[in-house]
């Protein structure tokens, strides 16, 4: 459903994904792990449509159609959903208020009536409860004074009210309590279904015990260095990317070899 | 023209010689102008070359909207029943003096409009007063216009003004529902200077809403003057709503005293109108008076609206809280002027102005400038005032959520102008004010590529 060809992006002269190839289909949850600044965010927020950055090689396609070319809402109506490594405040806001015109503005254009106050509420209430929020959050501006983690739940909130095809999570799992983890992961493991997809970028394989990825890639200096199955995600844990990004060692450890190569690994020129 | 010479109005005795002495104030100074600090931004040169002249009798005012509880059309204009005298012998106001506060008994009677359509009076709905006119035929001295400061549009207006209101709210008593005093100009080059009162004697409590409105085409002037005086512990919720022609200047002041713990609370809406000037003078004169000043202001094609505040505490414990938002877009300029006096002696002052700004377009224009002087100890003031754009950021983050440009930029101006809005339910005006609230932020909203 998302096909990415050698997707190249630059944030004005600096070029910052140098060549991305990746294929999404219905059902599949991808995991994109990698070291800070390697490029991962800056490929989520390519794909949600945000502007400032410069592709200048390679295509997206969804759904057959190309996705370079839609504004951020188009992408959204298309199924298109983005969890935000960092959530924005929008006070004067009520967060009821956005749920409700998202959820809404999506209807329309698929010329469904809107929802109406009490069904609304009921949807919205049910996905609270699921993620256990207070119901007070509601009310609230748009993430305003929310905590790391109520913010992330928030997130997870919108993605459930908006079911999307495709749930890209940036971080969302980054600054959550272990008891929160388990939460949010059940509210993408209640989106997960033959026809969605997930992508979920993180830095820590915790995540994927809850929600198990079909593949894991390794994104480095804004390329994949590696992809491969959930066990690349636990190598990568037990030794950082080091082993991925510096090809040619002086002189490789002895224990380095371990569990090398078994996770099908394709490296990349 | 704006008249060099003293022109006589049929008034009550004393008032000739009040107004040719205002008159005379007004021929010392003359029109302002740019180079005067305090008319810095906003040039009036336009209405020299216009052939002004006071509204002819049969005035071609615009038809105006329902206001609430106003049931407009059902009537013809009712003669002014009870006039002044009414007042005194309002129900539930004969006997001693009432408690103040939450305490206080409502004011039977319902809805009070005042409508003037140049400066006649139009229609009236109402138990209470009347006319300022008509309280000075009724000997009412203490309406006599005094606390406006001497400018010189306030000197010309004491000199040539024919209507406008006059409210007085007895001793304990609160007015259970918003009283309008409604001002429609619509004839092209009619000069109005309507002047209106709001008492509130020692524990009153009211919502006083003041429009302006007018016809699209027509370039007339509107000068008008309202003073208001609280008494001791009295509260007055005050809105006043501009929405004039797009061809009109409009130059309002408003002076307003507070006694001891008195409460007064401004919604300041200037909406449209070409050249808009508004100016307030209020004064904490008695010891535990608070005033809450809001305001929003909108500037799109060539729009000018220009706020200047002056604000003083002239004795200890007093608190003032100033909450601006202004939007600008095409060529539109805004001005937050406002300046904080705390007088010496003026101890505990507790003062804040917050004053934040949208431009919408590259050529739009807000002007900023809050002040603060004090001459008082263990004073709490603060200032500050910013004039940004949109955040692109949260557009974005919106628009992720299928809510397009245009309704992205709505909810974030909606949720901007809010924050000075919030009087607006405070005085139970939801439903009246908030849709011409939002279909002009829409408008300059959508106005934009
Ligand atoms: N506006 C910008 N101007 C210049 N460089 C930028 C800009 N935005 C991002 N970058 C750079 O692009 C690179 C990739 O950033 P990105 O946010 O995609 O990394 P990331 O993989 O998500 O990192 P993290 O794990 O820390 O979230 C970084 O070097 C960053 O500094
Ligand atoms: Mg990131």
């Amino acid at each position: 459903m998302l096909e990415i060809k050698d997707l190249h992006v630059a944030i004005g002269e600096k070029p910052i994904l140098k060549g991305i190839s990746l294929t999404i289909r219905p059902g599949e949850v991808h995991a994109i792990m990698g070291p800070n600044g390697s490029g991962k965010s800056t490929l989520a927020q390519v794909l949600a449509g945000r502007e400032g950055y410069t592709v200048t090689a390679g295509t997206v396609t969804w759904q057959g159609q190309d996705l370079l070319s839609l504004a951020p809402e188009e992408r959204a109506w298309a199924g298109l959903f983005l969890g935000f490594q960092y959530p924005l405040e929008i006070p004067g806001v009520a967060n009821v208020q956005l749920l409700k015109e998202a959820v809404n503005s999506q209807r329309r254009r698929k010329g469904l009536p809107e929802l109406d106050a009490f069904d609304f509420l009921e949807r919205v209430k049910a996905s609270i409860k699921l993620l256990e929020m207070d119901d007070a959050m509601l009310y609230r501006g748009v993430n305003e004074g929310f905590s790391g983690g109520e913010k992330k739940r928030n997130e997870i909130l919108q993605m459930l009210m908006l079911e999307p095809r495709l749930a890209i999570l940036d971080e969302t799992d980054s600054g959550l309590d272990i008891d929160a983890l388990k939460i949010v992961a059940r509210g993408v493991n209640a989106l997960r279904g033959p026809e969605r997809a997930i992508l979920l970028v993180t830095h820590y394989q915790r995540l994927l015990d809850h929600i198990t990825p079909d593949h894991v890639h390794v994104l480095a200096d804004g390329r994949i260095l590696a992809s491969g199955g959930r066990e690349l995600a636990l190598e990568v844990e037990a030794k950082g990317y080091g082993w991925l990004t510096e090809p040619s060692p002086p002189a490789p450890l002895p224990q380095a070899g371990e569990g090398r190569g078994e996770a099908g690994r394709e490296a990349r020129p | 023209m704006i008249p060099a010479t003293w022109t006589d109005i049929p008034a009550p005795g004393g008032l000739p010689e009040a107004r040719r002495a205002a008159m005379e104030r007004y021929l010392a100074q003359g029109l302002p102008h740019t180079r005067q600090e305090d008319w810095h931004y906003t040039a009036l040169d336009h209405l020299t070359r216009q052939p002004l002249h006071p509204p002819a009798a049969g005035d071609a005012s615009p038809v105006i909207d329902e206001a609430p509880g106003h049931d407009h059309g059902s009537s013809a204009s009712p003669a002014i029943d009870g006039g002044v005298s009414e007042t005194k012998r309002m129900p539930g106001a004969a006997g001693p003096s009432q408690t103040r506060g939450e305490d206080a008994p409502p004011l039977q009677g319902g809805v009070t409009h005042l409508i003037f359509a140049g400066e006649r009076l139009i229609e009236t709905r109402s138990t209470l007063p009347t006319t300022l006119l008509r309280a000075l035929e009724e000997g009412d001295l203490a309406a006599a216009p005094t606390l406006a400061p001497g400018t010189a549009l306030s000197a010309l207006n004491s000199a040539l003004w024919k209507g406008g209101g006059c409210l007085t709210v007895p001793r304990g008593q609160r007015l259970e529902r918003p009283v309008f005093l409604r001002f429609l100009a619509g004839e092209p080059e009619a000069m109005l200077h309507p002047r209106s009162l709001i008492r509130l004697e020692a524990g009153a409590e009211a919502v006083v809403v003041e429009t302006y409105t007018g016809a699209t085409a027509a370039n007339y002037w509107c000068n008008p003057v309202t003073e208001v005086e609280l008494e001791p512990g009295a509260r007055l919720t005050h809105v006043r709503l501009i929405e004039e022609g797009a061809a009109a200047t409009h130059t309002g002041l408003t002076a307003v005293r507070l006694a001891a713990e008195s409460r007064y609370a401004l919604l300041d809406l200037s909406l449209t109108g070409r050249v808009c000037r508004n100016e307030l003078h209020l004064a904490l004169t008695g010891v535990g008076a608070a005033c809450r000043l809001d305001g929003l202001f909108l500037s799109d094609g060539r729009r000018h609206s220009d706020h200047h505040l002056r604000v003083e505490h002239a004795v200890p414990g007093t608190a003032s809280r100033t909450t601006y938002r202004g939007v600008a877009a095409g060529r539109g300029l805004g001005i937050f002027d406002a300046r904080v006096l705390i007088r010496p002696g003026a101890d505990g002052t507790d003062a804040r102005q917050d004053s934040r700004n949208l431009l919408l377009s590259p050529h739009a224009e807000i002007d900023a400038k809050p002040q603060l002087e004090i001459y008082a100890d263990q004073v709490q003031a603060s200032h500050g005032a910013t004039v940004g754009r949109l955040s692109e950021e949260a557009l974005f983050y919106l628009r992720t959520r299928g809510i397009d440009r245009i309704e992205a930029r709505r909810l974030l101006l909606a949720a901007f102008a809010g924050e000075a809005l919030g009087l607006v339910a405070e005085a139970g005006l939801d439903d009246w004010l908030m849709p011409r609230i939002t279909a002009r932020l829409n408008e300059i909203g959508e106005s934009i590529q």
